[in-house]
């Protein structure tokens, strides 16, 4: 065999260097349209050797009887030729509808979808963009099955979760994300403009394991647009403008059915009823007011193009988004520009170059908790009006809920981000078989903040009163005791703060591919990888800005009254290392049996010494069952079996964490005055270690007449050693105040799923074509171990001061809801004596409550009788992308469905006058009335206890995005100088259906023991936009 | 492959080798303008400063003020309702077991003061300083009363030195019998007093009569008596205390105020101070005395007193207990409609009961006042200081020794008891034996009533049985160790007896 190997390679050099080649040029087509494919690759089969199809598509190269030119080009499927001699050769190829020669961006390194081993999913740019949306992780809603987008506000600037594959642990699960090779946090993704992107890969499995201890979310690969080689230059502009508006809104009471609902509950309580006339008509819907409709436009520019030696795209565009909550007040606004630009500076070496500039502007109201503008807006009563007086009304009758208006007015905050990403790759072809790469990819962002704090009014008794009366006056504060202390004026505040932050990236790999004899190709990828994550703050704050006056909101100009004793200044500064080493070695026998291992290294300076260095990696290997002699069904035309394996981490974790710190709280009075010495703050734990995630992974992809695709995969993901600080015993010191837990490697989550992936595509005509894609994710979520000596991890409280109800158990679902479950409603008197089961304080028109433990009473103050009732997490997810194409027409719509999940609905404040949904409405009156909806009173009930009353089905069915567009004939384009013109009206989130009462069912959130809580969501807005798209 | 390509991947080869050796050292980040606990002890204020986070436990002293008056017979636990502190209400009722907030609270806070000791301990070697030693005896001293409170509370406690120990470690940690406690708190506090001096400069410190004052304690409630007797003695003797009159009950109870604070009696205070203000989420956190507030009277408005949450009522029976003539009694117990009804203008007066109980008596000694409120917060921090040790304690501790020591000195131990009954102008007694001991121990209900002393004594003495209604003999002798720390400790340790 070696001997063979090397006679072979001898045979190789020998051909090459003596055999006498011959000068041939042709021209690569569309073999639909006949128009050239300028850019298309020519290559000389087993070799490096080849040549790019110039502008008309033309090329030339040198090649000897009896080679193999090999045509490809992207999106056509590729096509062989025998060289025997021709001098031109015209060569037409064919769109490659079954994409299995697709390109798919792995860790350091390509490959074809025919090859892959592992689970992966791509988006194509055209998907992205046509979605209009302002973030790319929102345009992967719905598109691959495994990933689930969830929002965690609607508000502009807004972000999402991702979550592939479930979410793993109750710390970050957020997936790793490279952009043209350089890690970008979740946040930095506002950065980026989602009409710049090429692609987005998803690695789901474990192959993920080439990023090591940063891949146990699921690593997202994104890669922008980059100009084609002999092009001539390209200016696109395309834009557009749309209108937003609330999807929803609450159904509340109006005035009369309020006034009618509180006099009945006020008198169960025997208390004096509040309104003597019930007739007061519709009163003021405060939602009404407080929604807006709000533009919503983005357009950009851009010029691509290529020489023989050199490619550019080069672009720059504008995103406005203003808020349908509060307008201006809350909006996000962004620029880019853009430079990607790759050059050949010397023979075989290759520079690419990405810069990316971006500007945002964003200014927020508060949202997504208590105290949000919607709540205050939900819960307000329609009794009020918005004025009184001349000025906003105060609401009195209800404590903590002001005045959303006036709270709108008041809310003054503006952030600036100005971020530079960039890299600069070198990329030398250092023999046939050998490539090497060197890269630096850098992230530099600058964070200004500036929030304004004026003095406030918002009503007698409001927790949120800045001022100490309506006419402004400000509070007064004492300092120190009252011999030798003083009593200031706290003026209004100010609050700056300017952060940096920088991360670096240097990465070094090299490449290696050969095929020996026509069978046997090896694939190996060898490099190191060196990241460094700094960040830093410095803040102030400042009392006294003159006149009350935003236009003097600045610390410069503070008064710092009382020699400055209220103002004060903070910083921090972190820094994280990650080193990192890894190897990739592929085979393949004939492209039919392929396999594939990956080992990586990383040592994290998240971790002390103990386990500063971890190893993860993968095995997997796939089988193409239709490559078989002995596979002979017809109408099955490619098949392969797809089995992996691997070890990926997760050490996302705040930095230090395992050491002692000393930050604890450590004072006593020493000649009576408080004298501040040192405590251990966290506790140390030397052999916190990462959360490592085990998964195997078991796919089949089959094409099916010619046409039809589908990949699924079966997974089943443990992620072992969460990282959290549960309770610890006390000897290790955390009694003492500030002395927390110390971080360990706690629990275990378990996903196991079910994914598809069909796509469709059907071109009948060279008028009409049709493509589908439909994606289903099954999954399964279940928290198999919680930490030593601890029950459960709790997580997040429902109402004002009320039980924690979601949490982190063993045997239930990540961030599961636990609470009463309802039986129906007492009827009567009679039926609570003589029920067998006992419910202290039950009155009719009660809740009647599932007795749990069979103890025949329902217990209220432990956990006796409160069982599981709902989960945030699906049971399944589902997309549907539609794309059709008749002449000039075509028409886009993607809709995305969640199925099988519960929402915590908890907006709803429990005080005597805040503004209640209609469904009471429905409430009990009296035997027989209803058997769903208690009575209402004013007094103490236990209706208020969190049951599966307060919690709903959150599935939902959502389209996305409808577009409908219209390209003009090349003839009527080319008179106006263009060579394409598309307009399109579109429409984002048009249609919801869902039987949830809130805002929005789509209530994500980054802390899993979060999800699904419903604060009063800023919902997503739907809107209508019209756009065009116009090449030159 | 041609040749330079060969050494060009060497080279490249080389190089990434090299830059990925120089990377791991990289690795070695020290968190950036952090103190850290890995490398501290640096300069001699570093040893300081540790010492005073060690101290900082000491102001957890509110509950043993509580636990130690409420699980006796001397107070009820009182409160806005049955269900405000019902760890307090269980242990009034003698109901309590493995979970309650309060004994976890006492069991999580003296071992946090034994860890931050022993933080000092474990750093011993790594300077050498003037000064040194007068830090390392304050910490024996302070280790050894962490020690003392739980193996006090809780009996066979984890007797962990001179180290910090890890979470995985504090898992399999087993239980030291009681007797081995109280032999390191022994060798802890003979440290202390041969490194102090009798009196410091500094208000608050451990001094050298500090150390012998708990020893003598320590070796009290072991029934060490010979031990006992002597290092009393010495306290009495050689230290620079002296017994102070009082002839009203209103100066009695002002030795337990501010303005007497570190008075010729006063062996020990545990200091506090009003400067700073604090929430009810972090009573750990705070650095006034918590207990003051909460032992005040309800909603009350009117002259003297402040308003407070009626915890930790004094009983009828502490009451009657008192000779009426003792002036101790209205100086230990206040009768609060009596007070109000001496008072010029008694229907302006007036205040609530709260639903957690009510015996119509405030603890005294230990009250809300209106010249003493804590500045920022009044409620939860006041600047009373907690008498850890005073003088009259040593006094009868030592009677009490020299009365039941294996060679008793009946005429010592009287001499003892009458000085203490002397300044506060109650008669000479003259008993000898098992009387003479029974009159101390009446004497030590007298006098240290209201300062969370009365369960231990009746323990340590074999009356909490008879004196205790509830008390299960050969059960609450010891309180029961929190179950949640038996989980997290891995399960391993058995509940204390007869406790489920």
């Amino acid at each position: 065999m070696k001997h063979k190997l090397l006679l072979m390679m001898l045979a190789l050099v020998v051909s090459s260097s003596f055999a006498q080649a011959q000068s041939v040029s042709g021209t690569v087509k569309d073999a639909e349209t006949s128009e050239p494919l300028p850019g298309a690759s020519i290559q000389i089969k087993g070799t490096s050797r080849g040549a790019t199809a110039d502008l008309n598509g033309e090329f030339k190269l040198s090649a000897n009887s009896g080679d193999v030119l090999v045509f490809s080009f992207i999106g056509y499927a590729d096509k062989e030729i025998s060289y025997n001699g021709q001098t031109n050769i015209t060569v037409s190829l064919d769109l490659d509808i079954s994409q299995l020669s697709e390109v798919v961006v792995v860790g350091y390194g390509t490959s074809t979808k025919k090859e892959l081993t592992g689970a992966t999913a791509k988006v194509n740019a055209q998907e992205i963009e046509e979605r209009n949306v302002p973030r790319v992780d929102q345009a992967l809603q719905g598109a691959v099955a495994g990933v689930n987008i969830s929002t965690n506000s609607g508000a502009p600037g807004g972000s999402a979760n991702i979550n592939i594959r479930g979410i793993s642990t109750n710390g970050d699960s957020g997936p790793l994300v490279i952009v043209d090779g350089i890690i970008y946090d979740s946040e930095g993704l506002n950065a980026l403009n989602p009409a710049d992107i090429e692609s987005v890969n998803v690695l789901k499995d474990g192959t993920a394991g080439i990023y090591g201890v940063r891949a146990a979310n699921g690593v997202i690969i994104i890669e922008t647009k980059k100009g084609k080689k002999n092009t001539k230059p390209r200016l696109s502009l395309s834009g557009y403008y749309g209108v937003q508006r609330t999807a929803k809104t609450l159904d509340l009471l109006n005035a009369t059915e309020y006034a009618v609902l509180k006099n009945e509950a006020f008198a169960a309580n025997n208390q004096t009823v509040p309104f003597n006339n019930t007739n007061l008509g519709e009163g003021t819907d405060w939602q009404d007011k407080v929604f807006n409709d709000a533009p919503i436009q983005n357009y950009n520019i851009s010029v691509s193009g290529g020489t023989e030696k050199t490619t550019y795209n080069i672009g720059g565009s504008y995103f406005g988004q203003e808020g349908i909550v509060g307008g201006d007040k809350a909006l996000f606004e962004r620029y880019n520009a853009r430079v990607n630009f790759v050059t050949e500076i010397l023979p075989k070496l290759k520079l690419t170059n990405v810069l990316l500039y971006t500007n945002e502007y964003s200014k927020s109201l508060p949202q997504g908790s208590i105290g949000s503008v919607l709540y205050n807006a939900a819960n307000a009563y329609p009794t009020e009006p918005i004025k009184t007086d001349g000025r906003f009304s105060y609401l009195l009758n209800v404590s903590d809920v002001i005045n959303p208006f006036a709270q709108i007015e008041n809310t003054y905050n503006d952030s600036y981000v100005n971020k530079l990403v960039g890299k600069q790759e070198l990329e030398y072809e250092i023999s046939d078989h050998f490539t090497a790469n060197a890269r630096v990819g850098y992230n530099y962002a600058v964070v200004d903040y500036k929030e304004f704090g004026p003095l406030a009014w918002y009503g007698a008794g409001k927790a949120q009163n800045t001022a100490a009366n309506a006419d402004l006056d400000p509070t007064t504060v004492q300092i120190g005791d009252e011999v030798g202390g003083v009593t200031l004026e706290r003026g209004a505040r100010v609050t700056e703060s300017k952060s940096s932050y920088l991360d670096y990236l240097v990465e070094g790999f090299l490449n290696y591919k050969k095929t020996f004899g026509s069978n046997h190709t090896v694939k190996s990828t060898a490099g190191f990888s060196f990241n460094e994550v700094s960040g830093s703050q410095v803040s102030g704050t400042g009392y006294g800005v003159p006149n009350n006056d935003v236009a003097f909101a600045d610390l410069s100009l503070v008064t710092g009254i009382g020699n400055g004793y209220l103002n004060n200044t903070n910083s921090f500064q972190y820094l994280d290392r990650l080193n990192s080493i890894f190897l990739r070695g592929e085979y393949d026998y004939e492209k039919k049996y392929l396999f594939s291992g990956l080992i990586r290294r990383d040592g994290s300076t998240k971790f002390g010494s103990n386990n500063r260095f971890g190893y993860f990696g993968s095995l997997s290997a796939a089988w193409v069952i239709s490559d078989e002699d002995f596979f002979d069904i017809e109408a099955i035309d490619f098949a392969k079996l797809r089995v992996s394996q691997g070890w990926t981490g997760n050490d996302q974790i705040q930095p230090y964490a395992y050491r002692a710190s000393l930050n604890g709280e450590g004072q006593y009075v020493f000649d009576d005055v408080i004298v501040s010495g040192v405590a251990l703050g966290r506790v140390p734990n030397p052999n916190l270690a990462w959360e490592s995630t085990l998964q195997t992974n078991i796919g089949l992809d089959l094409t099916l007449f010619k046409n039809f695709d589908l990949a699924t995969n079966y997974f089943i993901k443990t992620t072992t050693g969460l990282l959290f600080a549960p309770p610890q015993s006390a000897t290790v010191g955390t009694g003492g105040a500030g002395t927390e837990p110390s971080f360990k490697n706690a629990g275990e989550v378990v996903n196991k799923g079910f994914e598809l992936d069909l796509d469709y595509a059907f071109k009948p005509s060279k008028d009409f074509s049709f493509s589908v894609n439909y994606n289903f994710t099954y999954l399964q979520n279940e928290v198999t171990k919680v930490p030593g000596g601890v029950d459960f991890v709790p997580g997040t409280g429902f109402s004002v001061g009320g039980n924690v109800v979601t949490r982190l158990e063993q045997g239930f679902p990540i961030g599961y809801f636990i609470g009463y479950e309802t039986d129906g409603i007492w009827q009567t008197a009679e039926e609570i004596a003589s029920s067998p089961i006992s419910q202290p304080g039950a009155q009719p028109g009660d809740f009647k409550y599932v007795d749990q433990n069979g103890d025949n009473e329902i217990s209220f103050g432990d956990n006796s009788d409160r069982t599981m009732i709902g989960s945030p997490i699906p049971d399944f997810t589902m997309g549907l992308n539609v794309n059709a194409n008749y002449k000039g027409i075509d028409l886009t719509a993607n809709v995305t469905a969640v199925v099988g999940n519960e929402i915590i609905r908890n907006y709803e404040r429990q005080q005597p006058y805040a503004n209640q949904l209609a469904y009471n409405l429905n409430r009990w009156t009296g035997p027989g009335s209803t058997n769903e909806y208690p009575r209402l009173t004013t007094g103490l009930t236990t209706n208020t206890n969190f049951s599966d009353f307060y919690v709903e089905d959150g599935s939902y069915v959502r389209v996305r995005n409808i577009q409908i567009g219209y390209n003009f004939p090349q003839s009527i384009a080319e008179k106006m100088g263009m060579t394409k013109f598309r307009v399109y009206i579109g429409s984002v989130n048009p249609f919801t259906f869902t039987r949830y009462m809130g805002y929005d069912p789509d209530v994500g959130s980054s802390d899993p023991l979060s999800n699904g809580v419903d604060l009063g969501r800023y919902p997503q807005a739907k809107s209508l936009m019209g756009g065009f798209n116009i090449q030159f | 492959m041609k040749f330079y390509n060969k050494i060009l991947m060497f080279f490249v080869a080389v190089l990434g080798l090299s830059f990925l050796n120089a990377c791991d050292d990289r690795l070695e980040v020290d968190p950036l303008y952090t103190i850290d606990g890995d490398s501290f002890f640096n300069t001699p204020s570093d040893y300081d400063r540790a010492l005073t986070g060690a101290y900082d436990l000491l102001q957890t002293s509110y509950l043993n003020m509580w636990i130690g008056e409420i699980a006796s017979d001397n107070a009820i636990a009182g409160g806005e309702s049955v269900t405000d502190t019902p760890g307090l209400h269980e242990i009034e009722a003698m109901t309590h077991n493995g979970v309650n907030n309060e004994l976890r609270s006492v069991f999580s806070f003296n071992y946090a003061g034994v860890v931050r000791t022993n933080y000092l301990f474990s750093n011993k070697d790594k300077l050498d300083f003037e000064g040194k030693d007068e830090i390392y005896a304050q910490a024996h001293f302070l280790r050894a009363y962490y020690y003392f409170q739980l193996v006090k509370y809780f009996g066979d406690v984890p007797l962990i030195l001179d180290r910090l120990i890890s979470e995985e470690e504090s898992t399999s940690l087993e239980r030291t019998p009681a007797s081995q406690v109280y032999e390191q708190i022994e060798i802890d506090l003979k440290a202390a007093s041969a490194g102090l001096d009798w009196t410091n400069s500094v208000k608050g410190r451990v001094t050298k009569g500090a150390a012998l004052g708990l020893l003598g304690r320590v070796y009290l409630y072991q029934d060490k008596f010979d031990d006992a007797a002597i290092v009393l003695d010495s306290v009495i003797d050689m230290g620079p205390y002296s017994l102070i009159n009082s002839t009203t009950s209103e100066e009695y109870a002002d030795l337990f105020s501010v303005n007497q604070e570190g008075n010729s009696e006063s062996v020990f205070e545990i200091q506090y101070s009003g400067q700073e203000g604090g929430s009810y989420g972090c009573l750990v956190c705070l650095e006034g005395f918590a207990a003051v507030g909460f032992q005040g009277i309800r909603q009350y408005t009117g002259p003297e007193y402040g308003d407070g949450n009626s915890y930790n009522l004094p009983t009828q029976d502490l009451y009657d207990a008192f000779d009426p003539s003792d002036i101790r009694r209205d100086g230990t117990v206040l009768d609060i409609d009596a007070f109000i009804a001496e008072q010029d203008n008694p229907g302006d007066i007036s205040y609530a009961i709260g639903g957690g109980g009510h015996t119509g008596f405030y603890n005294n000694k230990y009250i809300k006042r209106l010249d003493e409120l804590g500045l920022p917060d009044n409620d939860l921090t006041s600047p009373v200081n907690y008498r850890l040790l005073r003088l009259p304690d040593i006094y009868l501790m030592a009677a009490e020794a020299h009365n039941r020591k294996s060679a008793p000195n009946d005429v010592k131990a009287l001499e003892y008891l009458n000085d203490v009954r002397a300044r506060v102008s109650m008669l000479d007694l003259s008993l000898s034996g098992q009387a003479l001991t029974e009159a101390i121990w009446q004497e030590r209900r007298y006098e240290m009533s209201g300062e969370g002393f009365r369960f231990w004594d009746l323990v340590r003495t074999g009356r909490a049985a008879s004196e205790i209604e509830g008390f299960v003999e050969g059960k609450n002798e010891l309180f029961p160790i929190p179950q949640i720390e038996i989980d997290l400790a891995g399960g391993n340790w058995s509940q204390n007896p007869n406790y489920n």
